[in-house]
This record gives C-alpha cells, sequence and structure tokens, in this order.
C-alpha cells in the first residue's frame, strides 16, 4: 500500500493541524509519514528549538557579554538573563508539548521523570552522588533529543517540587539536563554489523564517554552563571565586568577548576560512567521493547 | 495551594549559611579579606603565572575583611531562605495537577500527575524488589535497579494503553452503529511484515458479535486472546505494532484506519492488569478520566461517576485514594471507568485471575447485567471458563490459529484432579523422628496489624503442602517470612535456625517462589540469567534445570528458549525459570507463592509437573493457591489459613 492511498485517520480535525495532524497520527504511521514526507512541521519545531537553545546558551554565558554593552545597561543584563531563561522553558516546552500529546509518550515521560526525581533525591543524601545522567542520557538516546530534552526539564521540575528546592537556579538547572538528555539523542547512530553482544559493548562505550563529556560541560554551564554571585567581588578570581575577557576567562577557569571540576564533575563523571556500564544495557533493551521510534 | 512544610525551609537555610561561609573561603583563598585593621592571619601571598598571572593566592586575613565578605554574600543568602520560605509555604504539586489535561502545556501537565501518581508505586516497587533479591540471594545493583526499571517500564505502557483507548489526545470522534459492535471479514493477524506462517498468527477470523451478548474468548496461553480482543480496541493495530488483513468494524469503524482513542466513546476496555492501568490518583478521577480527556465539565462529570457508581453499587468507594483499593474492588472501579462513556462495546481482558471466589462471582454477575440488561456488547478473554457458563451467550475457542464457535458443554475441562500421579504420602511409621522443617509460633506484624498470628506447624520430608485461604488471609507474609525470619527461632530447617544463617546457606535450607517472581529477573537473555544463578554454585546448572522443568528431555531443545528476553517468555516459562533458579542451591524446603495465577490449563499442568519434580529435587515443597483443583490434584496435605491463623487441624489426604 502506499503512502498516498493509505487513509489518514485523523487528518480532519481541528484548524490548526497542519503539522499536529501529522503528530497525531499512531507511532507507526507516524514514522511512515515521517519517511514520505519533507517534514515541514518537523523542520519549523526545530529551527525554534535550536535557536532557543542558542539564545539560552547567551543567557548562561551572561558574564561574559556584560563587557560589550554600554556601561549604564551592564546592570540589566543577569536580570535579562534570568529571565530570558524561564521564558525560553515555556517557549520550548509549549514547542514541544504538541509532539509529545500521544498517550505512549506522555506516560513514559512521566513514569521516567519521577524515577529521575527518585534517584536524583537518593542521590542528593548519598553526597552528590548524582546518577540521574544514566537516566537521562539511556532514554534520550532510545527515544531521540526531544524526548531527552522534556524529560531532563521534568525531572529537575518534579525533584525540585517534591524536595522543595524550587528558586531562580530551577531553570537553569533544567535547561542544562534538558541539554544531556538532548545531546544524548543527538549522537551517531550506526548500523554496525558483528555480533549483537558486539554491538551493544561499542553502544554502551559510546554513552559512557558521552557521560564524561556531559557531566564536565554540566559543571562547567552551571558554574558560569552562577560565578559572578557565589565569589562575590575582591577577590582575585572575581568576575570584573571592565577586565578583558582573557582575565574574566582565566578567573572562570581557576574557580571552576577548584570548585567542581575536581570534585563534583569528576564524582559524577564516574557514577554516569559506572551506572551506564552496570545497567545500560538492561535498561536499553527495556526501553526499547515499548517500540516509540526515537526522533531527532 | 497553601500548607506548611518545614523541610524545605531548613533546607535552604543550611544552603544559605553554606553560601557565606563559601564566600569566605574564596575570599581568604583568593585575596581581598585584608582589607582594614585588626589583623588575624598573614599568610604568605602565592603568585601564579602564565594565564592566572593576574591572581594572588592567599594573603594577610583581617576580622574587618571577613565580615566584609560575609556582609557581601547576604543579599544570595536572603534569596535562597526566601524561596525556601516560598517552598515551605506554597504547594507548587497541587498548583500542576491544576493544569493537567487542559490548556496549551496539558501533556507535561498530565505527565507531571503521572510522575506524581508513580511516586507510591515506585516506593511499593523498591520495597517488593528488596525482598526478592534477598530471596535470590543476589546483592548486585543490577539486580535491585533492573527489575524495578522494567516494572516502571510496564506500568508505563499499561497506563499508556489505558489513557489511549479512553480518548487521550482524541483529534476526531468517530460516530457508532449500534446494531453490529463487532465484525470480522477475512480478517487475520500477526506480527512483523509480511505474514509468517512459522511465528505466532491468527488467519481467517469471521465472527459477528450482536449488542446484548457475552461472548467468551477461550484458549491457551500464548494462543492470541488478548491479540484477538486487542484487535477489537485496536491496540493491537495503533500500539502493539501489530499487522491486520481483511476487514474489521467495530461499531461502524474501520480498525485499520481508526486509532482506539478516537472510538473512545463507544468501545470501553478493562485491561489485564488493573492496578497498572490507573491514571488518576482517586476513585472519582479514574472512574471519570475518559470524560475529564474530553473536556466535558466538572459538575456533569461528577453525576455521571455517581451514576456509574450506583450502576455497580460501589459508592463507597469513590472518594478513596486509588491505591486502597482490594484486588475486587479494583476491577469493580476499572469496570466502572469503561463504562463512563456507556459504550456499545465492553472488551474485558482476563478479568478474575487475581481474585478470590467472591470477588469472582460479583465481577461475573456484573458483566452478566451489563451484557442481559443493559445490551452491552460484551467481550472477555479468559481462562477460567467455569465462572461464566452461567452467563456467557457464546464462546469463541483458539486453536490452531482458527477460530472456532463452541457450545458450553464442549468447553475443555477445567478438572486437573487426576492428571498428576501423586507420590503416596509419607506413611507415618516411616517418618524420621526429626521433621524436615518446623514453624514454630511464627507472627508477622505489618504497622498495626498482626497478618499472620502465631502459626505452628511441622513439616515431613517429601510433603506437597497446599497452603489455602482467600485474599488477605496472610498466606503471602506467612511464606515470605518463612523465607527471611525476623525473629530467632521460628523456622527451622534441617536442625538449624533460618534466621541466623548467612545468605548463601539460608537458601540451601529454604527458597521462595514469590507471587511476583518477575522480580527476580534482571539480564537481558534467559541464558545470562541461567549463567548467573550458577555463580558460586557447583555442579548446578541452572539452564539445565529450566529445560526439565519445562519437560525438555535434552538441554539443546530449550536453547531457543535461553536466547530470548526473559520477559517475552509465557508466564508460564517464567515460573519455571525463577523455580530453576530458586532450585539452584538445592533448598530443602521450597515455597512458591500463587503458582497458577493467570495461567491456563496447559500451563498448570506444565507448573504442576514442575511442582512434582521440585519436590523431588528438594526435600518438600509449600505452594499457596486459590485454585481448588490445583491443590487438590497435587497436594499430599492442605493447610487453611483464615485472618492469620491456620483455621481447620491439617488433613491428610489418603
Amino acid at each position: 500500500m502506499t503512502e498516498q492511498s493509505r487513509p489518514r485517520d485523523d487528518v480532519i480535525g481541528t484548524p490548526d493541524t497542519k503539522d499536529s495532524s501529522v503528530l497525531a497520527l499512531s507511532d507507526r504511521l507516524r514514522e511512515r509519514a515521517d519517511r514520505a514526507q519533507p517534514r515541514r512541521g518537523i523542520r519549523w519545531t526545530s529551527w525554534i528549538l535550536g535557536g532557543g537553545s542558542v539564545l539560552a546558551a547567551a543567557a548562561f554565558a551572561w558574564p561574559f557579554f556584560v563587557g560589550a554593552v554600554p556601561a549604564d545597561a551592564q546592570v540589566a543584563v543577569p536580570i535579562i538573563a534570568f529571565a530570558l531563561i524561564p521564558a525560553l522553558i515555556v517557549a520550548l516546552a509549549l514547542t514541544l508539548d504538541r509532539e509529545m500529546y500521544m498517550a505512549k509518550t506522555v506516560a513514559l515521560l512521566g513514569v521516567l521523570s519521577a524515577v529521575g526525581a527518585a534517584v536524583r533525591i537518593a542521590g542528593a543524601g548519598v553526597g552528590g552522588v548524582e546518577a540521574v545522567f544514566v537516566l537521562l542520557i539511556l532514554a534520550g538516546r532510545v527515544f531521540g533529543a526531544r524526548f531527552g530534552f522534556l524529560l531532563g526539564l521534568l525531572t529537575i521540575a518534579v525533584s525540585s517540587v517534591l524536595w522543595g528546592g524550587f528558586g531562580p537556579w530551577t531553570p537553569f538547572q533544567m535547561f542544562a539536563c534538558g541539554w544531556v538528555g538532548a545531546g544524548a539523542g543527538l549522537l551517531p547512530r550506526w548500523h554496525a554489523s558483528g555480533s549483537q553482544r558486539c554491538r551493544i559493548r561499542s553502544e554502551i562505550a559510546l554513552l559512557a564517554a558521552y557521560g564524561v563529556v556531559a557531566s564536565y560541560l554540566f559543571g562547567l554551564l552551571m558554574n558560569l552563571w552562577f560565578w559572578p554571585f557565589a565569589v562575590g567581588s575582591g577577590t582575585d578570581i572575581s568576575y570584573e565586568a571592565a577586565a578583558d575577557p582573557g582575565q574574566n576567562l582565566a578567573s572562570f577557569a581557576l574557580y571552576s577548576l577548584i570548585t567542581s571540576t575536581l570534585t563534583w564533575d569528576t564524582v559524577r563523571a564516574v557514577t554516569t560512567v559506572v551506572g551506564v556500564a552496570l545497567v545500560g544495557p538492561a535498561v536499553l533493551a527495556a526501553l526499547r521493547r515499548t517500540k516509540i521510534s526515537p526522533r531527532r | 495551594m497553601f500548607r506548611l512544610r518545614l523541610a524545605p525551609l531548613r533546607a535552604a537555610v543550611v544552603l544559605a549559611v553554606g553560601f557565606v561561609l563559601l564566600r569566605v573561603v574564596y575570599r581568604v583563598v583568593f585575596g581581598g579579606s585584608g582589607t582594614g585593621p585588626l589583623l588575624l592571619l598573614d599568610l604568605p601571598r602565592l603568585r601564579l603565572d602564565g594565564p592566572f598571572s593576574h591572581i594572588t593566592l592567599f594573603g594577610p586575613v583581617t576580622l574587618l575583611g571577613l565580615g566584609n565578605a560575609a556582609q557581601s554574600a547576604l543579599p544570595v543568602a536572603a534569596v535562597i531562605v526566601f524561596f525556601g520560605l516560598l517552598n515551605a509555604v506554597i504547594n507548587v504539586q497541587a498548583l500542576f495537577a491544576r493544569g493537567a489535561g487542559r490548556g496549551p502545556l496539558r501533556a507535561i501537565s498530565r505527565s507531571l500527575v503521572i510522575a506524581w501518581a508513580t511516586f507510591p508505586a515506585l516506593l511499593e516497587s523498591v520495597r517488593r524488589v528488596r525482598v526478592a533479591r534477598s530471596l535470590r540471594g543476589e546483592r548486585s545493583i543490577a539486580s535491585l535497579l533492573v527489575p524495578i526499571f522494567e516494572q516502571t517500564i510496564e506500568r508505563a505502557l499499561a497506563l499508556a494503553a489505558s489513557m489511549e483507548t479512553r480518548g487521550f489526545a482524541a483529534t476526531r470522534v468517530v460516530t457508532g452503529v449500534c446494531e453490529a459492535p463487532v465484525v470480522l471479514r477475512d480478517a487475520g493477524l500477526n506480527f512483523g511484515a509480511a505474514p509468517d506462517k512459522t511465528r505466532w498468527h491468527l488467519d481467517e477470523l469471521n465472527v459477528t458479535l450482536k449488542p446484548a451478548t457475552l461472548t467468551v474468548i477461550v484458549g491457551a496461553t500464548g494462543s492470541g486472546k488478548s491479540s484477538l480482543l486487542h484487535s477489537m480496541s485496536g491496540l493491537f493495530q495503533h500500539f502493539y505494532d501489530g499487522t491486520q488483513q481483511g476487514r474489521i468494524d467495530i461499531v461502524g469503524a474501520d480498525r485499520a484506519s481508526t486509532p482506539p482513542r478516537a472510538t473512545a466513546g463507544f468501545v470501553g476496555l478493562v485491561a489485564q492488569n488493573v492496578r497498572l492501568s490507573f491514571a488518576a490518583e482517586t476513585v472519582h478521577d479514574e472512574i471519570g478520566f475518559a470524560l475529564a480527556v474530553r473536556n466535558v465539565a466538572a459538575p456533569i462529570v461528577h453525576a455521571r461517576v455517581l451514576e456509574v457508581a450506583a450502576r455497580l453499587k460501589i459508592e463507597c468507594l469513590v472518594d478513596r485514594p486509588i491505591e486502597q483499593l482490594s484486588a475486587g474492588e479494583a476491577s469493580l472501579v476499572a469496570i466502572a471507568a469503561a463504562l463512563v462513556n456507556h459504550p456499545l462495546l465492553l472488551l474485558v481482558d482476563e478479568p478474575l485471575a487475581d481474585l478470590d471466589t467472591a470477588a469472582r462471582d460479583r465481577v461475573c454477575t456484573v458483566l452478566g447485567q451489563l451484557a442481559h440488561e443493559a445490551g452491552v456488547c460484551v467481550v472477555i478473554a479468559e481462562h477460567n471458563t467455569r465462572e461464566f457458563v452461567t452467563v456467557a451467550d457464546a464462546w469463541l475457542q483458539i486453536r490452531s490459529s482458527r477460530l472456532h464457535q463452541l457450545s458450553a458443554a464442549e468447553l475443555p475441562g477445567t478438572d486437573l484432579a487426576n492428571s498428576f500421579r501423586v507420590p503416596a504420602p509419607v506413611s507415618t511409621a516411616l517418618r524420621p523422628a526429626v521433621p524436615l522443617a518446623s514453624i514454630r509460633r511464627l507472627s508477622v506484624l505489618h504497622r498495626t496489624n498482626l497478618v499472620v498470628d502465631d502459626v505452628s506447624f511441622e513439616v515431613q520430608p517429601g510433603e506437597l503442602i497446599a497452603l489455602r485461604g482467600s485474599n488477605g488471609a496472610g498466606k503471602s507474609s506467612l511464606l515470605r517470612t518463612i523465607a527471611l525470619p525476623t525473629t530467632a527461632d521460628t523456622v527451622i530447617v534441617s536442625g538449624s535456625d533460618v534466621h541466623s544463617l548467612k545468605r548463601r546457606t539460608r537458601r540451601q535450607a529454604v527458597a521462595l517462589v514469590p507471587e511476583n517472581f518477575d522480580d527476580l529477573l534482571f539480564a537481558i537473555t534467559v541464558g545470562e540469567e541461567c549463567r548467573r544463578a550458577d555463580r558460586g554454585l557447583t555442579g548446578v546448572s541452572t539452564a539445565q534445570t529450566f529445560a526439565h522443568l519445562l519437560g525438555f528431555d535434552v538441554t539443546a531443545d530449550a536453547a531457543p528458549l535461553l536466547q530470548s528476553h526473559p520477559r517475552d517468555l509465557s508466564a508460564g516459562e517464567r515460573l519455571c525459570l525463577v523455580m530453576a533458579i530458586q532450585l539452584g542451591a538445592r533448598p530443602a524446603l521450597l515455597l512458591v507463592d500463587e503458582p497458577t495465577r493467570g495461567l491456563d490449563l496447559q500451563a498448570r499442568t506444565l507448573v504442576g509437573a514442575a511442582l512434582l519434580t521440585a519436590a523431588s529435587h528438594s526435600a518438600a515443597v509449600i505452594f499457596a493457591t486459590h485454585d481448588d483443583d490445583f491443590a487438590l490434584g497435587l497436594a499430599t496435605r492442605t493447610l487453611c489459613m483464615e485472618a492469620g491463623r491456620l483455621s481447620a487441624p491439617i488433613t491428610v489426604r489418603l
């Protein structure tokens, strides 16, 4: 049966369904439709997601932008950054929400974010051994970047609400975790020949390597926006709006190294690698048995 | 919306204090705490070079400098405490829950509601799996995390299926035709692209079902009862990736192109494991779910919920939290939730598997009334056929990939009584003076309830004991405590106190196959599971025992099974796998909790034979069961439990 002659359900619907009709198709039909169509709606949301992420990255790096704006506007930069991140989260969540509006994805998203939150809260009790990246990376790998991103957002949201740690820092954590999940979804896929065992091993190795990179990058990102507040003024590694970028970068590097890179981030990297290696094959198999096709 | 919870505030204060201290430390280490008089310490300055040439470490430390540092940290610390206070007072969870199902973030807010509903289940599953891994004698982290994760995924899929069939995310609603709720014409079902005769498939399905009839689909485990049922609900084609040939019309809609969510107004589905498929937190919201996802106004939802509850006589349950229901109540709530849209077709998947006799009668009566008084077309997939004989209008049997109409007289017998060769009970004269195991004054306290109350009995070598009693009588608690005693001197096996035994030696004394036997499995292939079980034991091949329990003469015959994922095995095969794992340590006493739950005749025969084999491997077997025929056919002795006590005197079968 060709794609054209297949009866397309759900096309009759609300007027705004030009692209959401594609999303509302059942998984299998949707997958076929994706392959057959030029994916116009998908590309449109990709632009929003990409653009939003770039803007958010800029907001994370606000200390390095202060020098570029006129002196009397410099005070506003951190305020704009702090307002921009939550606004971007809402914008991206709105964009992704329509794509996720399917029973299977909604149920998995809810259940997995509960697992993630439980892992995060349990991990906080044992000295910052955050194993939540293991889940984000494995789920992002199987279900794709969009799902991984949302799972990152929701895991932080749920654990913050449960633990009672909601604050101005939460949106930054949400974004950073979202990127960790999304990055795992963007890793290359290959159809390696060879035994099943071999394929599983190489995939686990890839994910573990990504886990190390993601752990350190996550630490750097979280330090970046908070560094001026953490150190305050008056020390030699303080953030100086007037200083040249090279000096600020060196200060930041030293701050990051002693604050997190050598300690928390290393612990997190080790936890992630061990976790992916230990439970990775079984969890990947469990996630793949749900038969949701990955989407970037 | 508002409530007081002190933990977030406490955490925020600790965080704020830490923040201030950290900033003081930064000042001390990176220079800058040396302003003003009152010198405390004069540390040597240490100048860095390279890109860090502008940085000097240490230097003089003054009291004023420290004070300045602490003071500069106060604004941020205040923000932290302020948000701690907000978190302590505002119930953000309630804010999120309010948005569920409405507005532009309905997918995400529904996910959040599901996340919160998942937490109790998650805690329960952690508790269960911890018991399971100590039963298996495992200590690896994977043996804890993988079963919990598998259960969570299973829950997510069951939940998704139930949301889908109740109209979640529907964009189109078809109009139902009530003359012929189900019409199958030359239909075929299979998995995969092309029909493959060597794998599971159904062919030449020609069935027409009328309103006001009750039809029961019967067939062996794995024959496709559920798949046939779900080809009607649409989950087979649109959720489980099955392929349909021919034509299937459900309430007038072509099933191949109509997803379940589009027919939610006309087709109700009661899932196999109803507890897994509950999507709301209270019984009221659960019953009203199908209406709420269609944005029906709250007062109308409320009225309809009460109406349906009254019809099933479960008004008293409406305000209860969903996790406080008994098995029978949960089934009735699931039926009510499927009825709230007044369906023309009600599909029910194995409604009786978990229920005791009283609850079974109630559910059968309700389903019969729906068909014959309310005029609904009811289709049930079930292997406990005897209960439906009085209410069923038609029987469909799946046999060798075809569907056959049966009359009630042609039903396959459910009589197991004489299908086993029961070993002769050890005669009293030959009994050794010391029993194999003795249970002495065993009690189990669960919170404040005494679930097992002062139970004592003895087990002789070679016995096969059936433990019987209604739901909640304490059978499972008794078996679990015999396997993992909590107090000394209550369980003595082969002369040693099980409580004082170490992990490995305990498994040689007593092993339990729990009711949720899947909790013991955590590898990705059956073969790996068997190798894992062989570790640390000498001269044991779990794969061989597994093949033996399944009735294969040569281990190689089970080779295809060893390659597959443990959760792809049928329920009976999985039970045999777990039994093989638990028999690995050659326990003197094997305990099995509900070995026949959800199994058809053939699988029950398999399990019965496996228990007999197990009884010859280990010295004695105790199994808890609801299944009268199974108990009668197999046991050399029966123990009855009632409200935590052994009620009847022990009867020896002659």
